[in-house]
């Protein structure tokens, strides 16, 4: 089956005076209709600067500098990257909805919910009614009554904001949603609910979800695949249950291997610190902090290669051309 | 020889008319014996509260913290220069303690100064060396760097360095690894196990991450709305937690394990918080979890459960405490 989402060669980064400073690089990336992604990576590896490009939402200095998004609906395709700023307006929310990192915080304190809710269906051609009705609707997916509507956001608790911002962004019953650390504020409670009903409209709605994360745990509990990145660029795609049971790149050997599994077992972190763009090595950029390192890695850059089914690695070891050649 | 600390019938009470309840009736001690004991419970549970009463930064509406058997109240400057210097406090993000003008170097040197804790240039090099090396820092990659050059976890690392240096009795860390990452986390909290073991200093660990708590081990004390829910040996407490909130909350932790999924699904559940709001939310001669307990009984409206050690042996052990009535 095509991909609901096809990526190709995704860079955006950010515009100084004289040059572009890489932040996202090369990204392809195939979004399954149905599934949900999650992508996970350390703070700063470019993971909501992937998810506003994704949704053409980069804000300067910020720029999108290359690549495709092909984005298949039944009426046919788009490609996101290079659709008009007009037609991009009439898929999004409808089609294509994005809950930005610190979301829940954003809510305006002088409005109602209900205007917040309904406001932006009404510019979307909703009467006052259908509006209402679909707000209704949208809060029972996430078991919000709808005396809801009437509360100004601080008389809510954090996670009642941010099922709110959930709610608004699926009124629409959109194809795709981009939620970016749609939980990290939150308790583990709050949070594994979330999850369960976010789960639950991915059910119900038939939509795919992106899940930005910095937490494997989030991954590792709701996620059907999951893109690890490093530095900007994706060092491994797979199932969750491969990854997870046997990561092939260095990094996400790293990442699941510095997790506690008992509580007093004691787990070295990974070496070093990731990069931020300035600093971004050449070649392989996991390259200085890399226990696998070899001759072409501070080079060569690695291709996004596949390996074993349903698997994605880019890593030099796994590329036999590369290997003959060492 | 007395607790390190003492915590006892701590009750602080927020705004005028209908004020907050943000810690109510907690008392718990830290041993003579270097420790780390978890504060764990989630945002608005009174944590931060409890923290600035410990460190003196807030006098508690009643109730009161005695440091080595000493009211930390008492009107001694000597007393409280010492306790000032042996009971250190790390904030969520140390960046904010910093003089952004300042490089990692001054920052050190201010409080070998400070406290007067070298006699000679070449000593006060020494120390800073030596601190550096015990929170896992190199000095040439840190010394010559303002604060806004180093990482999240550099910075916090640098916090650490500073306290080190002043060999403190107690540090009191608030959220210390909120904002930096899962990497970082395990290193910043095995020098935390390395100060205790090695430098005899105990940690009052507080965090809103279960998941951080059952790394560092040691004793855990669970809040919920400011009030003890249960406390005893982490490990102990994670594996098979008494308190029907405790056990809501650790079988919530995401576990980093797709083959340990929650098992029960919650999305349908009625929301805890909704009956939250239309619970008596002032009344609190209850449980105050009972408008989310499945277990929960006719008593559990009528009085407080007391925090006491459980009735069945089976479960019992040496400090460990519960405050429900499944368990008197
Ligand atoms: N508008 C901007 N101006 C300057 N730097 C930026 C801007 N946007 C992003 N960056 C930098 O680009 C890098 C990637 O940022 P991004 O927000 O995408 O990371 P992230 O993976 O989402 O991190 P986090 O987990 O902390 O949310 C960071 O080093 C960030 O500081
Ligand atoms: N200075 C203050 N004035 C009024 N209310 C406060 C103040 N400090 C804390 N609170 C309230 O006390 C409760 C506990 O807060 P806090 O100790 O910060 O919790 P935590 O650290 O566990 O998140 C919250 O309801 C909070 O809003
Ligand atoms: S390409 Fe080389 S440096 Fe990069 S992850 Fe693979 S082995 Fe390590
Ligand atoms: S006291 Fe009652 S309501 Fe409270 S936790 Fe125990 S059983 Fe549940
Ligand atoms: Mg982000
Ligand atoms: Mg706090």
């Amino acid at each position: 089956m095509p991909a609901l989402l096809e990526i190709r060669g995704l860079s955006a980064g950010l515009r100084g005076r004289r040059s572009v400073t890489p932040v996202v690089s090369d990204v392809d990336l195939d979004v399954q209709a149905g599934e949900i992604l999650g992508v996970v990576g350390e703070s700063g590896c470019g993971k909501s600067t992937l998810a506003a490009a994704i949704m053409r939402l980069l804000v300067p200095p910020q720029v999108l500098q290359s690549g495709s998004m092909n984005f298949r609906l039944a009426d046919g395709s788009y490609d996101l990257a290079q659709l008009p700023a007009r037609e991009l307006r009439q898929l999004r929310w409808r089609q294509l909805s994005y809950i930005p990192q610190g979301s829940m915080n954003s809510l305006n304190p002088v409005l109602r919910v209900e205007r917040q809710m309904t406001d932006t269906l009404l510019q979307h051609g909703l009467t006052k009614a259908e509006a209402h009705k679909r707000s209704v609707a949208a809060l029972e997916l996430v078991n919000l009554e709808p005396k809801i509507l009437e509360s100004y956001p601080h008389e809510l608790s954090g996670g009642m904001r941010q099922r709110v911002i959930i709610a608004a962004a699926v009124s629409m019953r959109p194809a795709l949603i981009v939620a970016d650390e749609l939980t990290t504020a939150l308790d583990v409670v709050t949070q594994r609910q979330i999850l369960q009903e976010l789960a639950a409209i991915r059910d119900e709605l038939g939509a795919t979800i992106i899940l930005i994360t910095h937490d494997m745990g989030v991954v590792a509990q709701i996620a059907d695949r999951v893109a690890v990145m490093y530095a900007g660029k994706i060092a491994e795609l797979g199932t969750v249950n491969g990854i997870f049971e046997a990561p092939l790149h260095p990094y996400s050997q790293g990442l699941i291997g510095s997790i506690p599994r008992e509580s007093g077992q004691r787990v070295e972190g990974l070496p070093g610190e990731a990069p931020s763009p300035w600093k971004y090595p050449g070649g392989c950029r996991f390259h200085p902090r890399c226990p696998e390192v070899f001759a072409p890695c501070n080079e060569r850059i690695p291709a996004l290669l596949p390996q074993k089914p349903e698997r994605r690695v880019a890593c030099h070891l796994y590329d036999a051309e590369v290997a003959a050649d060492a | 020889m007395p607790d390190l600390l003492t915590v006892e019938n701590l009750r602080q009470l927020f705004g005028g008319r209908n004020p907050t309840q943000a810690v109510d009736d907690v008392s718990f001690r830290l041993p003579a014996e270097p420790a780390i004991v978890s504060l764990v419970g989630e945002s608005g549970s009174g944590k931060s509260t409890i923290a600035r009463i410990i460190l003196g930064l807030l006098k508690p509406t009643a109730g009161r913290v005695l440091y080595q058997g000493v009211d930390i109240l008492t009107p001694d400057r000597k007393w409280n220069r010492r306790f000032r210097s042996e009971v250190q406090a790390v904030f969520q993000d140390p960046y904010s303690v910093y003089n952004p003008v300042y490089k990692a170097e001054r920052v050190l040197k201010l409080v070998i100064r400070k406290f007067g804790l070298a006699k000679t240039k070449a000593d006060a090099q020494e120390q800073m060396e030596e601190a550096l090396r015990a929170v896992d820092l190199r000095p040439e990659e840190v010394l010559d760097r303002h604060p806004h050059q180093l990482s999240g976890g550099q910075r916090q690392r640098l916090m650490l360095a500073r306290v080190y240096l002043m060999r403190p009795r107690l540090i009191v860390a608030d959220e210390p690894v909120s904002m930096i990452d899962a990497g970082m986390r395990a290193s910043f909290l095995n020098i935390l196990g390395d100060f205790r073991d090695r430098h005899g200093i105990s940690t009052l660990f507080i965090t809103h991450d279960l998941s951080t708590a059952m790394y560092l081990g040691g004793e855990i004390i669970v809040l919920y709305q400011g009030r003890i829910m249960e406390q005893g040996e982490t490990q102990t407490v994670m594996r098979s937690p008494l308190h029907p909130y405790a056990q809501l909350l650790i079988s919530s932790i995401p576990t980093p394990d797709p083959r340990r999924r929650w098992r029960e699904d919650l999305s349908a559940a009625p929301l805890a918080e909704i009956s939250a709001i239309v619970a008596d939310r002032a009344n609190r001669h209850r449980c105050l979890f009972a408008d989310r307990c499945p277990q929960v009984m006719d008593r559990c409206w009528e009085a407080r459960p007391a925090l006491l050690a459980p009735k069945d042996p089976g479960a019992s052990h040496a400090r460990r405490e519960v405050a429900c009535y499944l368990y008197d």
